[in-house]
């Protein structure tokens, strides 16, 4: 497909991508996961990636994050190059409980983002509190990841996300390991919290219906090598709604045509 | 405490008693001579005649100082030389296989080096102790640091911390467990070559005694002295035991 990388930025008055992705492609172990991958992301959207497991979508991500740096292509954030890491750019692992440090409490958890920001440890505990109170874990300051429930550890991961301010949040299947009321919730506290950030969001998600709920665009992925297979913009009136959005026809035409990509691509 | 934990006590106090009223039974008896092994009410005596002139005090001072030194130098080099070779990959590849060639080299066979290099001095015991003291340290650390979740330091990059601040946050607490159960083995190690270089080099200790009080054939004295060493070798590893689990609460959390 063409370069949603240039095709954005030839349209008059649309502004530059936060991200872009510019005929990226990534080889390791001398087999390419991710080839000719070009697209863009502004500033505020929330974009959501899904494909079948295997296809990439993970990679795409790391390379965003600047944890990857492609073989090919350029990946742009904010017009330069990304070259590693940086604070701006937050990552909500998969696996919370290998991404928080177990010898430290919940507060001790966020405040190792406050701290890495330089900020005072005077300044610290009012700002963990807050963070915390955001994410839904008021009161559960002192305790130890091990002592919270999945859900609780992936709410603490988030509020250390936050804690780095970012201007982007890239999230790798977050609820992937939670179970459905607790998904649901955290779905829509993530748009809440987003809503009152403006951070821009790439969510990686297996679940279609996911995908489309909290989405403003969803990209498929085909597989060998990763691809883009199918785009589609979310027309759905934010604030989403778990019960009217999904019964809104927008989002069942959404969901079949996503579907319907999906299974050919297990075929 | 369980009831299982209580009964554990008892039996091993029981034990204990058993063993120190067969000791009293065998010298009563004249088993063995006098002249070498006197009862436990001899060597209880020793001690507290020890105690009360304060001989003993000096000499378990300067064990526990030689102990201390080496252990102290031991455990900052350890870990210092654990976290350089440990937090590289290519260090572990190339340094860590000769580090397990040398470890099994028995330290007795260090101590004529450092002797044509040192004399008898207290820094030859302090290179001697600490020499031996800094293998359990050292390996313990290069596996604690090799066995960092390599999620954590994606976390670390992305919120772009200094190498050192990655080393002091990051490394070192995940690496604690195995730290601090090197430093616990390296305690008795050190405990032991603090009583050869006494004896070795007649530096001032409870090895020192024990050698003198065993050519006088002085037995309570000597057993007096062992019985000391023995509890120094227990009352510290208890107290590590105590700051590891105080260190290590978040772990108890885990389970
Ligand atoms: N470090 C790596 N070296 C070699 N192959 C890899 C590596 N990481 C991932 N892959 C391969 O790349 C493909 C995509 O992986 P990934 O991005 O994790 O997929 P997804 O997140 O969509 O499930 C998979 O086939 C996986 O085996
Ligand atoms: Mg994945």
């Amino acid at each position: 497909m063409a370069s949603a990388a240039k095709r954005l930025d030839a349209v008059p008055g649309t502004p530059a991508p936060q991200i872009s992705f510019d005929a990226v492609t990534l080889q390791l172990g001398g087999k390419a996961i991710i080839e000719n991958l070009s697209l863009g992301v502004r500033a505020g959207e929330f974009l959501c990636i899904v494909g079948a497991s295997g296809c990439g979508k993970t990679t795409a991500l790391r390379l965003a994050a600047g944890l990857y740096q492609p073989t090919g292509g350029k990946v742009n954030f904010d017009g330069q190059p990304m070259r590693e890491p940086r604070r701006e750019i937050a990552i909500v692992f998969q696996d919370y409980g290998k991404a928080l440090l177990p010898w430290r409490t919940a507060a001790g958890n966020v405040s190792l983002a406050l701290e890495a920001a330089g900020m005072t440890s005077a300044e610290r505990p009012a700002r963990i509190e807050e963070l915390l109170r955001t994410v839904g874990l008021p009161g559960h300051a002192g305790k130890y990841p091990s002592e919270m429930s999945g859900g609780m550890q992936q709410r603490l991961q988030i509020a250390r996300c936050l804690a780095q301010e970012p201007k982007t949040l890239l999230m790798d299947e977050p609820f992937g390991a939670l179970d459905a009321m607790t998904r649901q919730g955290l779905q829509d506290e993530v748009l809440s919290l987003v809503a009152a950030s403006g951070a821009t969001v790439i969510f990686v998600t297996h679940d279609l219906d996911e995908a489309i709920y909290l989405g403003d665009r969803v990209i498929g992925l085909l597989p060998h090598p990763g691809r883009i297979g199918i785009e589609l913009a979310v027309n759905l009136p934010r604030p989403r709604d778990q019960l009217s959005t999904r019964e809104h026809p927008e989002f069942l035409r959404l969901r079949r045509q996503l579907f319907d990509f999906i299974k050919a691509t297990e075929q | 405490m369980n009831r299982g934990a209580i009964l554990w006590r008892v039996a091993s106090f029981a034990v204990a008693a058993g063993f120190i009223g067969l000791w009293q039974l065998i010298a009563n008896l004249k088993l063995v001579s006098p002249v070498f092994l006197p009862g436990p009410d001899r060597a209880w005596a020793s001690l507290v005649r020890g105690f009360s002139s304060g001989d003993l005090w000096s000499k378990l001072a300067g064990t526990l100082e030689h102990m201390a030194y080496g252990w102290l130098l031991a455990s900052i080099a350890g870990i210092a030389i654990g976290a350089i070779i440990g937090s590289s990959r290519t260090m572990r590849t190339y340094v860590a296989p000769s580090l397990e060639f040398l470890r099994p080299l028995p330290v007795s066979a260090i101590i004529p080096v450092a002797i044509a290099m040192l004399g008898l001095t207290q820094a030859m015991a302090l290179f001697v102790i600490s020499f031996g003291a800094i293998w359990p340290i050292m390996l313990a650390t290069i596996h604690g640091f090799a066995a960092v979740e390599p999620r954590l330091y994606e976390v670390a990059r992305s919120l772009q911390m200094s190498r050192l601040a990655v080393i002091l946050k990051i490394a070192l607490p995940s690496a604690s467990p195995d730290i601090l159960a090197g430093m616990r083995l390296s305690l008795t190690v050190a405990l032991i070559l603090s009583v050869v270089c006494e004896i070795l080099a007649g530096l001032d200790g409870l090895g020192h005694w024990v050698l003198l009080s065993a050519r006088a054939f002085r037995s309570a004295d000597l057993f007096a002295g062992v019985i000391l060493l023995g509890v120094t070798g227990y009352v510290t590893s208890v107290a590590m035991s105590l700051a590891e689990h105080k260190l290590l609460a978040w772990q108890a959390a885990q389970h």
